[in-house]
């Protein structure tokens, strides 16, 4: 045994006393002006852009992508040099006369060359990392589309161990390039065989196509490292499989090596088991990923959109009863980067369909798509118009109801109750029992099966709108289940009450006073140079004393029916700076005030068919279920009397909704909850003026939340498109890392 | 103790050695004689385990060298002077060479100093002579301090001073006990230093004795001028001498018929060469003497009434026996062969 060790020894001594291996040690430190000058290019660019643009940038990572192939030739190298310039000079035939065992003489330079491999990797990787990230200084955590950050430094999961496994992979580039000189001798021919491991083909790997290209990348040496340590990896191979091959080059370049040995020994036993292990070692990455085993049937239907079919119980209740069909879609992962499960969209509505919402705004996911696939559904209680409606109930069951107006007295709220329950009725003729199970906790249990179907162990979300309250449901019937949940402009799940209320008043308040600013500041504004919250309550005042035509179409807007119908224009103007619904409302208060509705009557005909807000049945079903109530006409007083004490403007709007459930025939099956605090992940909830505060809710109780607030108008911002939130929320789904306490965003600034 | 036994090595169909058998003894230099080509280095690199033989084998002290502990401290050898890195110092090429052999580094600088290189211990070996490299490939092989030692033509490229130093030290090297192989195609050389010659040829054994043997092997003979050679040569025949007419132009003393034998009987014999001086017509002017001196010659003479005109005892030199030896054998003659 002392004889292998003096046999190293001598080794080390051999590497030690050639000052050639001195300066090619030097000239690996090119790696680190590499990585710190491709970083200084990437600052230059990216300074050059706008904050908005800047987020398409591509990450810089921990900083060793450029320099890293550089710093892996140089140590090949060394490794090659060590044999075959043994060769060149004929020194190898001294080296047998001391140590006439060739495979030892072989495996004793191994530990050598790994030796000084691992050392000047490490050094040579930590050197590009603080390289890169002083050239990146204070950008380095700034937020990209794709979740992840300009740079990742040492403080950032996951970085510490990607380094230290991006230089220990130095040891193994030096025993590839052992094995290389091993077998091909001429330094030369080893070389220029290390060039065409660590460039040629890697380069060959990119300009494939897609995804093609980036899952051939994955195999190649110099990317196995990152796929080892890092969460969230560019390759597609899983950490063991990474591992396994990044320990399968060097094994099959020694195997190579000690093969050529031996022919010439005459002896084959190393090529042998060189030969076994290599045949092993490239079993582990062919191994089937046991990530996900579906028992959904995806086929292509629209667009880029794949479609599958479940069948789930109508009443979860009894779940051997009668089933439904619900229709899911899917946006798959694009096979380039490891796939780290399923995001699934929720929409919301109540009625919306998550199929059309991949279709709509798939761009939105791109990035997230990298990672994962995302995964909607129509859900049970869809009411949108297309394929994924279920035809249980008729469409204008679906998307008709009656106009609420605010009762006065206990008699015409028991009427209101009559009215809205004679038009469930109707509807819940076609199909009682699926309509008793229109609730969003229901909608969860589905989402669950979904789950299952799918082989996930967990999934994230994406929930939208209304989609947040399946989402609570969700939550807090499978805490376990959650990976991530990012909810976005929805119901925080607080119980409809005084609180909830005042919420909501002040919101819309606030959104409206920021109506009223932008009319003084802009000349196009049909109200300009007028007070226009006082043409405002003077027209809300006046049709509550006396309803306000639509000239030529018989009906009349009491000032209950202005709030209604001007809310949704209040709280989103459409696109900034040209707020197309603002000039449109400012235009309808005009024409109101001069004693003609039709303004507030076309947009509202538009979008809903009736001249008058109407309260869908289709919404209701699923409202009334999750227990949307004003609490019986004391409590419905009560509200009213809040409304009209910190509502000057809107007074009465928020009852809207609620209205519409006096009377219900279908149970209450989930009542209001916020998410628990125990069990769940942290959550981070997204929202505009006039949805951040109430969405805000939903997480405020499970630890270690956190929430976005968007610094302008909208709903629904990452479907929307809303770049800087995207950020922030990929962020959160890919790395679990909410964003800090009090992160906003801005709506970029116009060009100018 | 180096033993060759039924070394035979193939270079494709040609045989760089064949069947080839012979022992190195301690306390002895061993001269490892032949011509260019002959087989000599493949021999030697046969021993160190450097090239498989494809049948027979080669010893050392009775085990292959390559399954030795420590090789260098059982046998030292230089085969190339070449052999080495440039880029390294003298002192770090043997450093690792001692290290690969638990041999103390203390023996570094000993070495250096008895082959005389301690002023140039420092030196990067690229910018040294090619005596000095071999005298670092010596040094090298003095390293483990083996008591068997093997050179391959160590006195290429030494001058005169260095290649008496390297005859001094093959000598003391025997003298302290040593086995010691040294192999040469120049047979003067030999004759100053070996005590024992192994000469091959197109990897046969040609001959395996004492160098004194050797010598026996090829014996003088006197070249006489008489008056009457005729007569005298009657009278010489008559006292039991071999008498030979000898042509003017032929100065050369033909080679012994007694002594080499068939080569492969291991007994130590040399293969003769067949005498080759053609018997003159004339009956010539000289005569070629042998089983007689010159003493005993001009006393036969005197006797017989033949005045003499020349009477010079002729010894052979060995380089002309190694040339009558393997004569046949070299592969790349100056002379053009049978073309």
């Amino acid at each position: 045994m002392s004889r292998v060790f003096d046999v190293i020894a001598a080794e080390w001594e051999k590497f030690r006393s050639l000052r050639s291996n001195g300066w090619l040690l030097l000239a690996s430190l090119l790696a680190v002006g590499l990585s710190a000058g491709v970083t200084a290019m990437v600052v230059r660019g990216y300074d050059n852009q706008t904050p908005d643009e800047r987020l398409s940038f591509s990450s810089v990572g921990d900083g060793l992508s450029t320099g890293l192939p550089v710093a892996y030739f140089v140590l090949a190298a060394l490794g090659a040099l060590s044999v075959s310039s043994e060769h060149a000079t004929g020194m190898i035939r001294t080296s047998l006369v001391a140590v006439p065992r060739r495979g030892l003489l072989l495996f004793a330079k191994a530990p050598v060359v790994a030796g000084i491999g691992l050392a000047a990797g490490l050094a040579l990787a930590f050197g590009m990392h603080a390289a890169a990230m002083a050239v990146l200084g204070g950008r380095a955590d700034d937020r990209l589309l794709d979740g992840t950050t300009l740079g990742t430094t040492l403080s950032q999961p996951g970085v510490l161990p990607g380094l230290l496994v991006a230089g220990a992979a130095g040891a193994a580039a030096a025993l590839v390039g052992l094995g290389v000189g091993a077998l091909v001798r001429s330094t030369a021919g080893a070389l220029v065989t290390l060039i065409v491991i660590l460039f040629v083909l890697p380069g060959a790997a990119q300009v494939l196509p897609r995804p093609l290209g980036p899952r051939v990348g994955s195999f190649m040496f110099e990317n196995l490292p990152e796929q080892i340590a890092h969460p969230h990896p560019e390759g597609v191979l899983g950490p063991i499989a990474a591992l396994a091959l990044l320990i399968a080059y060097p094994v099959v370049a020694l195997t190579g090596g000690a093969a050529a040995i031996a022919l010439r020994g005459r002896r084959f036993r190393p090529l042998a088991v060189g030969l076994a292990a290599t045949v092993l070692l490239a079993l582990v990455p062919a191994l089937p990923s046991s990530a996900s085993t579906s028992a959904l049937t995806w086929s292509k239907c629209r667009g880029e959109v794949e479609c599958a079919t479940l069948a789930v119980p109508v009443d979860w209740a009894r779940p051997q009863g009668r089933k439904i069909t619900i229709r899911l879609g899917r946006l798959p992962a694009t096979g380039t980067h490891r796939r780290l499960g399923v995001v699934f969209s929720i929409p919301g509505g109540p009625g919306g369909s998550g199929i059309g919402d991949l279709e709509k705004h798939g761009a939105s996911f791109a990035e997230l798509r990298r990672h994962f696939d995302v995964v909607s559904f129509a859900p049970r209680n869809v009411t949108d118009d297309g394929p994924d409606r279920p035809r249980a109930f008729s469409l204008d069951c679906l998307k008709t109801g009656p106009w609420i107006e605010l009762p006065d007295d206990r008699a015409e709220f028991a009427a209101l109750g009559e009215r809205n329950r004679a038009a469930a009725e109707q509807c819940r003729r076609a199909d009682p029992e699926y309509f008793d199970n229109l609730d969003s906790a229901s909608v969860a249990r589905d989402i669950e099966a979904v789950r299952a179907a799918l082989g996930e162990a967990r999934l994230s979300f994406v929930a939208t709108s209304y989609g947040t309250v399946p989402a609570a449901a969700y939550a807090r019937l499978f805490p376990g289940r959650v990976r991530a949940m990012y909810v976005d402009g929805g119901d925080g799940g607080r119980p409809e009450g005084e609180a909830e209320q005042r919420v909501r008043y002040a919101s819309i308040e606030r959104q409206f006073a920021r109506f009223a600013a932008w009319c003084r500041a802009t000349t196009t504004c049909a109200l300009h140079g007028r007070d226009v919250v006082r043409v405002w309550q003077d027209l809300v005042a006046s049709a509550d004393r006396s309803p306000v035509p639509v000239r030529g179409r018989g009906v009349a807007y009491s000032g209950f029916d202005f709030k209604v119908a001007a809310a949704p224009s209040v709280v989103s103007p459409g696109p900034m700076p040209q707020a197309p619904r603002w000039h449109e409302l400012a235009a309808a208060i005009a024409k109101a005030a001069a004693g003609d509705a039709a303004g507030f009557a076309s947009y509202v005909e538009a979008v809903t068919g009736s001249p008058k807000p109407m309260s869908f049945r289709g919404m209701n079903m699923t409202h009334c279920q999750d227990g949307l109530s004003v609490g019986g006409y004391e409590g419905y007083r009560r509200l009213r009397a809040l409304g009209e004490k910190v509502s000057p403007n809107f007074a009465g709007n928020e009852l809207w909704h609620p209205l519409a459930c006096v009377g219900w025939p279908a149970p209450v099956k989930n009542p209001p909850a916020a998410p628990p605090s125990r069990g769940l992940p942290p959550m981070v909830a997204a929202g505009s003026w006039t949805d951040h505060d109430d969405t805000a809710y939903l997480v405020r109780n499970v630890p270690g939340s956190s929430t976005i607030r968007y610094d302008g108008s909208g709903h629904g911002l990452y479907l929307s498109g809303e770049r800087c939130t995207i950020a922030h929320a990929n962020r959160y789904l890919l790395t679990l890392t909410p964003p800090a306490p009090g992160t906003t965003c801005a709506p970029p600034a116009p060009k100018p | 103790m180096i033993e060759v036994i039924g070394l035979t090595m193939r270079y494709g169909e040609a045989r760089a050695v064949d069947d080839l058998s012979f022992t190195v003894r301690p306390g002895l230099v061993t001269g490892f004689l032949g011509p260019n080509g002959a087989g000599k280095s493949t021999t030697m690199r046969a021993v160190l385990g450097l090239e498989a033989p494809d049948a027979g084998e080669a010893l050392v002290d009775g085990v292959p060298y390559a399954r030795l502990d420590r090789p260098m401290r059982r046998l030292g050898a230089l085969l190339d002077a070449g052999d080495v890195h440039g880029g390294r110092t003298a002192e770090a090429h043997l450093r690792w060479l001692a290290r690969s052999n638990g041999i103390s580094a203390l023996r570094v600088a000993e070495v250096l100093d008895r082959v005389g290189l301690t002023p140039a211990a420092q030196r990067r070996i690229a910018g040294f002579s090619l005596g000095m490299r071999q005298r670092l490939g010596i040094a090298a092989a003095l390293l483990g301090d083996p008591p068997v030692l093997m050179f391959d033509e160590p006195v290429n490229g030494l001058d005169p001073e260095g290649v008496r130093w390297i005859r001094e030290l093959m000598r003391s090297l025997a003298a302290e006990g040593r086995t010691v192989l040294v192999s040469s195609h120049l047979m003067a050389e030999m004759a100053l230093t070996a005590d024992h010659v192994v000469v091959i040829g197109r990897g046969r054994l040609i001959a395996d004795t004492s160098m004194a043997g050797l010598v026996a092997g090829f014996r003088s003979d006197v070249l006489v001028r008489a008056a009457d050679p005729a007569r005298l040569a009657a009278a010489l025949r008559a006292h039991g001498a071999t008498v030979t007419p000898v042509q003017e132009d032929d100065a050369a003393p033909g080679p012994g018929t007694a002594g080499p034998a068939a080569p492969g009987d291991g007994s130590g014999t040399a293969r003769p060469a067949a005498p080759a001086t053609p018997y003159g017509s004339d009956g010539g002017a000289a005569l070629a003497v042998r089983d007689m001196d010159a003493r005993r010659i001009g006393e036969v003479a005197l006797a017989a009434g033949v005045a003499l005109r020349e009477l010079r005892p002729r010894a052979v030199s060995l380089e002309e026996a190694f040339m009558e030896l393997t004569g046949e054998s070299v592969e790349f003659g100056a002379a053009g062969s049978a073309a």
